[in-house]
């Protein structure tokens, strides 16, 4: 055990070599480089494309039918990376802020936040303008989408899917249908209530519950009965969890009674679940737009350009909504669509008719103390 | 005339290699802490590398002319060198960035710089605004270690003892379910506890979640979501932490002793009481640590399984860490986390301590 | 008495057979499931028996993708790990030297801070810098600097006894120091090593809190499956998943086997002395 048993002349060689991999500690410096050398990204080029999205918010390939990224790539010979690690807002922009921050690219060339994210991105200089001048599908944007608030010349974004927030409920569980805001408050669904991590759909719908507008606030006031009221909720029990997307899963296994939910998410379920239901409040509801944007730094434009005006056409942005059901930005797509799917193209939560729309609240643009303050004061309630 | 100079030289550098190396080692983690942890800055950056590459070199110059016993002596830090080096980059400099950022104020909201201005108002924020999800991690990561005892000994004990041929077996056998994945064990779970999942319905049949409700395991009716779910959750998935340590330290008891304990005080509970439950107490002290700081640390079993009233300080350090870019009071409540911890198995080494972990 | 012992006997008997029961409860369910027909988005409630899913195993793309790049992950931070590992545990156990004991508590640190300040900590590391951008990269080196500590561990707990006389007897008998230590000393501390390099795997396979905060766009399996968590739960996570605990049950019996056929040749060949 001891080594200064060993013989001398023994030892020395063989300490020779033992010393001799230690000396490989200083080649363990240069490892990081060497990773670095064979693990990088397979972006680059110029008909490759990367685009991050949102998960099940895109049309997978099954049997014959192929989905949408596949069509792109038959059709344009771009090689595309699709990617679903996109799954809120908040985590992504904390995942991005200190590459674009420093004035470093991100790997994707096409991110679809939702409105106000890319309006942050916009006002901190983070976006490219997209290559419009290539992309002449662009003229098939719905005409009420063009030019929003918060991107002025609409020359920065494109919407992907559009959608509302509302109530959603599993009537087996409530025994009711649920028509209001104040429904979620019932104390006969204690514990049995989620809401959404997305602060601006439930702040904003417990303000419309509450006869206030989002689409006109300007400071944290205007909005303070609203996050009273769900602290108190939450203190109380009544509220079961926050969630992400997976309010679906709480909601058609019935540990949701009613949460806060999207429409496109709840007429996928439909389809398997019809105890599932979802409804504008009567006090009105919140609309929301996922816009496809490039981040700063984004090298494939050309092929960023191909994959707009493909989505773009209003036949392939019909097989897109035909699976996941929100709204389309798309005009000319209720007629595409009815040639697959005569129902769906009926359906007022894909094709809102001016009624439903006139009910519908968009978030006002936050200035960046503002929104500070709203989602400061969101995440003490959330706790998480 | 070099050489003669050159021997006693030797002789002496021979004699002092461990020394030498040792230092070596201590100032090349150093250079590395320095350099991660951007304790220097612009012009002395190149200088800490240099000092670095320095004794890199020097090292490998010492074992060239050091002779056998030099070389014998430097062995087993050249052997140390690679590991510990690691460790000091990716383990001793992030941790202590994370202290400085925990310190530090961020310009703007979206600013990526920080500026280190010893900012213990980041300290008041933690505790201020997350001293409930403090509370709970304590809380539920200590009753979820003491469940894993009650729950963990007395299997380890019956593989160890009347496990006889089929004891691997047995033991494989607890092993497996964790060579699933953890977030799907965890997933699992939150279905099995679901409001219309199995485990209700049968404390419907049996009649049960009456008592349930009193013992505040259940509320409402529902088990998922509530604290008991959390704390079943963080059982569940540290309790191999805490069986395979005991189990260790049960198999090295001598069955023969446990014979002549049971001969000699007639009854097994005595015996067990005198004989095996000392032996085994390095294992429970062992899997005590390997399953509370994994435990108060976790915010998986609080996100699946739990409520917003029973979130823990990793769900906390998670959201404002990777969703409100609030680095300098997520910092903050890491390094609490982390130094609560250290003192908490400060404290227990010196009460219960083995010295022995591994 | 004696009854009444035999009673407690059977007693801790059934109470350890209920502990092993629940630690098999969420297994049943998970493998169960994978022979599930899901209607919608979420397997999760029971529906009818199929062996489609493990029919296409691989159809969900991004999931065995994911699994893909978890496992090169764990192939290249388990290899450098273990070499890393057992370097320091040779150093340990070989050699009494100046500065062990520090060396050995230093190994322990990593083990007792939680995850979460191991990960958010390394992650403030990688936000100070220049070189590197969060990914693949950044998850190897986080996943070695875990594993290192226990390799380390792992393998100095399985040489403890070593007898290393046995070196300088070869040689004595003629043996250069590398043809000694790979003839020698390697194929003796080999089951070790190994045994330390599968559980470095296995860690590196299963990390989840870390890689979060390290992970940049790369996905990981357990990633996956947490972004999966919140839209839809295929019925491929639960073949995946049955599939990584058969292979995992597989090494496991082969070990088992090879160690006690190993243990008992040993023996042998002890008694034939």
């Amino acid at each position: 055990m001891n080594t200064s048993t060993t013989s001398r002349r023994s030892g020395t060689t063989r300490r020779q070599f033992l010393a001799g991999t230690g000396a490989l500690g200083a080649l363990g410096l240069s490892l990081p480089a060497l990773l670095a050398a064979c693990g990088g990204g397979d972006s680059g080029g110029a008909d490759s494309l990367f685009f991050e999205n949102w998960p099940l918010y895109i049309d997978p390939t099954e049997g014959a039918t192929l989905g949408t990224v596949d069509r792109f790539m038959e059709a344009t010979g771009v090689k595309m990376t699709y990617t679903e690690a996109y799954n809120d807002n908040n985590e992504y922009f904390a995942k991005i802020q200190p590459l674009l921050g420093a004035g470093k690219s991100i790997e994707p060339d096409v991110i679809a936040p939702t409105f106000w994210l890319a309006g942050r991105l916009l006002a901190l200089g983070w976006l490219e303008k997209l290559p419009l001048d290539k992309i002449p599908n662009a003229v098939n944007l719905e005409p009420s989408m063009q030019n929003p608030t918060w991107d002025p010349t609409g020359e920065y974004s494109l919407p992907w899917q559009a959608g509302m927030a509302g109530v959603a409920y599993n009537i087996d569980v409530t025994g009711r249908e649920l028509k209001s805001v104040e429904d979620l408050f019932d104390p006969a669904f204690k514990g049995k209530i989620g809401m959404l991590t997305e602060m601006r759909d439930t702040i904003g719908l417990i303000m419309l519950g509450l006869g206030k507008d989002p689409s006109t606030v300007t400071s944290f006031d205007d909005a303070a009965g609203a996050f009273d009221k769900l602290d108190k909720a939450k203190s109380d029990g009544q509220i079961r969890a926050f969630t992400g997307n997976d309010y679906t899963d709480d909601l058609v296994s019935g540990n949701f009674a009613a949460c806060v939910g999207w429409s496109g998410d709840v007429l996928q379920l439909q389809k398997d679940s019809p105890h599932v239901r979802f409804v504008i409040p009567e006090e009105g509801g919140t609309s929301w737009a996922d816009v496809m944007v490039v981040p700063k730094g984004a090298k494939n434009t050309d092929a960023v350009a191909k994959w707009m005006n493909f989505v773009y056409d209003p036949a392939q942005a019909a097989q897109l909504s035909a699976y996941v059901q929100y709204v389309s930005p798309v005009k000319g797509v209720q007629e595409e669509l009815a040639k697959i799917d005569p129902d769906l193209a009926a359906n007022p939560l894909m094709f809102p008719d001016e009624t439903t729309s006139a009910r519908l609240r968009s978030w006002a643009t936050l200035t960046e103390e503002v929104e500070a303050e709203f989602d400061a004061a969101f995440s003490r309630i959330t706790g998480a | 005339m070099n050489t003669t100079l050159l021997v006693p030289a030797r002789q002496r550098v021979g004699r002092n290699a461990d020394r030498v190396g040792l230092g070596a080692l201590i100032v090349a983690s150093t250079c590395l802490v320095a350099l991660g942890a951007g304790w220097v800055g612009g012009a002395f950056r190149p200088v800490v590398v240099l000092v670095l590459v320095a004794v890199v070199v020097g090292l490998l110059v010492l074992v060239a002319i050091g002779g056998p016993q030099a070389r014998r002596l430097l062995a087993p830090y050249g052997l140390l060198q690679p590991g510990i080096l690691w460790l000091a980059l990716f383990f001793l400099a992030p941790v202590w960035s994370l202290l400085r950022i925990s310190l530090s104020t961020k310009p703007s909201r979206f600013s990526v710089d920080y500026t280190f201005s010893w900012a213990f108002e980041n300290y008041t924020t933690a505790f201020r605004d997350f001293g409930k999800q403090f509370e709970h991690a304590f809380v539920y990561a200590a009753v979820a270690t003491v469940l894993t005892v009650l729950i963990g000994y007395p299997l380890a004990y019956v593989i160890a003892f009347r496990g006889g041929k089929y004891k691997n077996i047995l033991l494989g056998l607890v092993v497996i379910p964790f060579f699933t994945s953890y977030l799907i064990r965890t997933i699992a779970w939150s279905t099995i506890l679901a409001d219309r999942g199995p485990t209700v319905a049968i404390l419907h049949n049996v009649g049960l979640v009456r008592l349930f409700e009193v013992l505040h395991i259940m509320n409402n009716g529902q088990l998922l979501n509530t604290p008991a779910a959390v704390i079943g959750g963080l059982t569940y998935n540290f309790l191999p932490f805490m069986l395979l340590p005991i189990y260790v330290s049960l198999e090295k008891i001598d069955t023969n002793l446990v014979n002549a304990a049971n001969d000699l005080y007639s009854s097994s509970v005595r015996a067990f009481r005198k004989i095996v439950l000392p032996l085994s107490i390095p294992g429970v002290f062992a899997g005590t640590l390997l399953t509370f700081i994994p435990a108060a640390g976790d915010f998986v079993n609080a996100q699946f399984l739990g409520s917003p009233n029973t979130t823990m300080i990793g769900n906390s350090i998670q959201d404002q860490f990777l969703k409100q870019n609030n680095y300098p009071v997520a910092s903050a409540m890491a390094a609490v986390l982390m130094v609560s911890i250290a003192s908490l198995v400060l404290i227990y080494t010196r009460l219960f301590g083995t010295g022995d972990l591994a | 008495m004696r009854k009444r012992s035999k009673i407690a006997r059977w007693a801790l008997n059934i109470y350890a057979g209920m502990g092993m029961f629940y630690l098999f409860v969420p297994i049943l369910f998970i493998v169960a499931f994978s022979f599930n027909k899901p209607r919608g988005n979420y397997n999760i409630v029971w529906q009818s028996f199929t062996f489609d899913n493990w029919l296409s195993p691989f159809s969900e793309r991004s999931l065995t993708a994911a699994l893909w790049v978890s496992l090169r992950i764990g192939a290249v931070s388990t290899i450098v790990s273990t070499i890393l590992g057992s370097l320091i545990a040779i150093a340990l156990s070989r050699y009494k030297f100046r500065g062990s004991e520090g060396i050995n508590l230093f190994l322990v640190l990593p083990l007792t801070t939680p995850e979460i300040v191991l990960g958010s900590s390394l992650a403030t590391l990688f936000l100070g810098q220049n070189f590197i951008n969060f990914g693949f990269v950044t998850i190897v080196i986080a996943h070695i600097m875990f594993q290192v500590s226990f390799v380390a561990l792992t393998v100095r707990a399985r040489i403890r006894g070593f007898d290393w006389t046995l070196e300088q007897a070869a040689q004595d008998l003629g043996a250069s120091p590398w043809r000694t230590f790979w003839r020698v000393t390697f194929p003796l501390i080999l089951p070790g090593i190994l045994a330390a390099g599968l559980l470095a795997f296995a860690l590196s396979i299963d990390d989840f809190i870390i890689t979060f905060f390290n992970a940049g766009s790369t996905v990981t399996f357990p990633l996956q499956i947490y972004g999966a968590a919140r839209v839809r739960i295929p019925p491929q996570i639960n073949v995946l998943a049955s599939m990584i605990l058969f292979a995992s049950v597989a090494i496991l019996l082969v070990g088992t086997i090879s160690g006690a056929r190993r243990q008992a040749s040993m023996l042998g060949s002890r008694n034939t002395k």
